[in-house]
């Protein structure tokens, strides 16, 4: 009997590993998630001998929230927690947006149950929706200073700290294309539309099929890809603003509108060469971080956000990836031409309206650590891998698409403009622009559905 | 029914009921109709009363109107094909047939995954493994993702709903069948009433309370269909599978109009009620008592 048992035990034993070995084993393929929060990186050690900033002791055992919505630097920001903590005594306590929340839901859901966020990472649209009524003005921050050409204002005043700089554009594999057209490659070579149908045509003949990959995500369609043409206007985020009210107000016929058939012209161009032209709204998004990095693909359009996506998919650190600009026409003296689109994207807002006076004054204190202490600088960078929008945050971001953009912002070769456009934008033009993408529509029809958009807008 | 002890007994056993009730559902809802006539974005301290405007704007929504289309043609196939196939799966599965308890248990399996899980598994089906099937097959039917074209993403729809839900009805109705007398089928038998006649005269009325239920759970389920609608399609391919419980979340939540996307929220509140009460008040009538 006893044995009849010992048998059953191990029999259950060896189920339960098979089960786990067999369910854990079987992944079919799939990358993982890339915004997974659980994810461990490998981070630069941070040198913490040096401090000079002055913590406010009177701080001292405030416990203040931060609201994030940038899944991927869950871990390092209760990393820089921890650190603040440690040195100045206040408890930031990092609370994430649960996935199938959008970050604006959630903190207006927040604030309409009286437990809203001290801090709250949004993006700038959501910023603005809700500055005047529930932030607090932070106009007269010191580190304002140090990141003016990055600063949001609302009728004048600021009312979020600019927490990272992201920017877009073709992403290449450098040694993809090296091999492919048996020579060296020189990314500043290619300064016009059509150099750069003629190099696309070139990785063709070397071997890859259908050069380009491009998401069929309506927020990469719609946000992403659309928006350039309020964007390059002129560069800047006042003129897409100018472009905005001009369209809204009938004053620009984008039939006619110069940016807006350059625009598609790339756009064609990209969908001509897509390698999921068969069935483009077919495309995974995973799978063309792994389609760059094995070299199916050499071009990729999107962000520097996808660098974890990319990592995941075998890219190293040392390995060549750069930017090209998103070419518009054949002009080679155009700024679309010549520069990459980097501006801030996600901003901290800090409450106004239920923190009390001393978790106001935690949380400006833990916004000025992150811009002035050595430890909150390199945090910043190192642990978030994070394009510090400060002039006096002397760290360099580490993985090479972030550093791209830094070493353009720095060199001038980067425009920083984000066209603020109204929430359901990316949603519904995302669509329209989905139906272009698939050929369902041509480009009357992609325009009226734009003009139609704008025109509902007050 | 009146107590003695002065409605002790009730406050003791109703009010707490009561109280969550209304502080959930009628508190709410009353709530939430006074919204339809406000202007209120879902952040302003000020809520201005609008009047019926936000009602017109409805009118004029055409995303709306095309979404709630789409939710009649889901509801009906969706209804009619649950329940047919309900009905004939549990109709065998009552006959004794070997392992119809494994059976029973593997088609309810469905129902008990989450509609958010179930749309992503299917999600990887649709536009990985077919289009893998295609590739190494030559079928057209699967060459390219499911999910990218408007009339197959929509088939897809209806194909994993039918899925779900079907294994819960199959519940009610093998109880149904489990609960029809012996007494009046063997009475039926030898009268002389087999097969189609017998199904159609004696089986399908003693159903009735069987078929009101899973009418109106498929109908409400089916009107009401959100989570399958955004993690199986999400909308895509360009908007074209966009069901009106969606197309009232993005109104409130992504345009950020929330007095529109809740007084669309109400008109599809009173066809809903209207089409199930309608439904329950005609089937119960055909209900009969063995």
């Amino acid at each position: 009997m006893k044995r009849n048992l010992m048998t059953r035990v191990i029999a259950l034993g060896l189920i339960t590993v098979l089960m786990t070995t067999m369910l854990t084993g079987c992944r079919f393929g799939f990358a993982s998630d890339p915004d997974d929060p659980n994810e461990v990186e490998e981070v630069e050690p941070i040198d913490t001998s040096v401090d000079t900033f002055e913590y406010d002791d009177t701080l001292k055992g405030t416990n203040i929230v931060l609201l994030n919505s940038k899944a991927e630097i869950q871990v390092a920001l209760e990393e820089m927690s921890t650190a603040f903590e440690e040195k100045s005594g206040v408890h930031v306590e990092v609370m994430p947006v649960t996935d199938g929340d959008s970050p604006y839901t959630k903190v207006v859901s927040l604030y309409n149950s009286g437990n809203a966020p001290t801090l709250s990472i949004l993006d700038t649209t959501d910023v603005i929706a809700l500055a005047e009524e529930k932030a607090a003005d932070l106009t007269e921050e010191t580190w304002t200073a140090e990141a003016e050409n990055y600063l949001t204002q609302v009728n004048g005043k600021v009312y979020s700290f600019p927490l990272c700089i992201e920017g877009r554009g073709l992403i290449y594999n450098k040694a993809v294309i090296e091999e492919a057209l048996g020579e060296e490659f020189d990314p500043d070579s290619i300064t016009t539309l059509d150099e750069f149908v003629e190099l696309l045509d070139r990785l063709v003949e070397g071997g890859i099929e259908k050069p380009v990959s491009m998401a069929k995500e309506d927020w990469s369609l719609g946000a992403h890809h659309l928006q350039f043409v309020y964007e390059t206007y002129d560069g800047t985020s006042e003129g897409a603003q100018e472009t905005i009210e001009k369209i809204k107000a009938g004053k620009l016929d984008l039939e006619s509108y110069d940016r807006m058939s350059e625009f598609l012209d790339a756009f064609d161009v990209l969908k001509k060469y897509n390698v999921a032209k068969a069935d483009p709204l077919g495309a995974d998004y995973d799978e063309m971080a792994i389609d760059l990095v094995d070299g199916k693909t050499a071009i990729w359009f999107n962000g520097n956000w996808a660098w974890p996506n990319m990592e995941e998919a075998g890219a190293e650190e040392d390995d060549e990836y750069g930017f090209l600009p998103y070419f518009m026409n054949n002009d080679p003296n155009d700024f679309v031409n010549q520069k990459i689109q980097g501006s801030p994207s996600k901003q901290i807002m800090l409450d106004g309206q239920q923190a009390t006076e001393k978790e106001q004054a935690a949380a400006k204190e833990f916004l000025n650590w992150i811009v002035y202490s050595e430890i909150g600088q390199q945090m910043l960078v190192k642990t978030c891998s994070i394009i510090p929008p400060f002039k006096n945050n002397p760290y360099e971001p580490s993985d090479p698409l972030s550093r791209d953009i830094y070493e353009r912002v720095q060199a001038d070769k980067a425009f920083n403009a984000s066209a603020i456009v109204p929430n359901d934008h990316w949603a519904i033009l995302g669509a329209s622009m989905q139906k272009y993408l698939a050929d369902r529509c041509d480009r009357e029809e992609l325009i009226e559905d734009i003009q139609d958009y704008w025109d509902e807008q007050e | 029914m009146r107590s003695k002890n002065g409605g002790k007994d009730f406050a003791m056993f109703a009010l707490p009921g009561m109280f969550c009730f209304f502080a959930v559902v009628i508190i709410p809802f009353i709530y939430g109709v006074y919204l339809t006539l406000t202007d209120w974005n879902g952040v302003a301290k000020v809520k201005n009363f609008i009047g019926l405007k936000n009602f017109g704007s409805v009118m004029k929504d055409a995303g709306f109107w095309t979404s709630l289309l789409l939710t009649f043609k889901y509801v009906i196939l969706v209804v009619v094909l649950v329940n047919i196939l309900a009905f004939a799966i549990a109709y065998l599965l009552t006959r004794g047939m070997k392992g119809q308890n494994f059976f029973r248990a593997g088609f309810f399996t469905p129902n008990l995954i989450g509609g958010i899980v179930l749309g992503y598994i299917w999600q990887f089906v649709f536009s990985r493994v077919f289009v893998s099937i295609g590739e190494s097959t030559g079928w057209k039917l699967f060459e390219a993702s499911w999910l990218s074209d408007p009339s197959k993403a929509f088939a897809a729809l209806v194909l994993v709903s039918v899925w779900q839900l079907s294994g819960y009805m199959i519940l009610i109705y093998v109880a149904g069948f489990m609960g029809l007398s012996e007494d009046v089928m063997e009475a039926a038998s030898i009268d002389g009433a087999a097969g189609w006649v017998k199904l159609k005269n004696i089986i399908m009325p003693l159903m009735m309370s069987s078929i009101t239920i899973c009418l109106f759970l498929t109908l409400s389920r089916a009107f009401m269909v959100y989570d399958v609608n955004l993690s199986l399609t999400g909308g895509a391919p360009y908007g074209t599978t966009e069901m009106a419980a969606m197309h009232v979340y993005e109104k409130a939540f992504t345009s950020r109009q929330f007095g529109v996307g809740q007084a669309e929220a109400f008109i599809l509140f009173i066809i809903v009620a209207c089409i199930s009460g309608l439904q329950v008040y005609l089937t119960k009538r055909q209900e009969v008592e063995a």
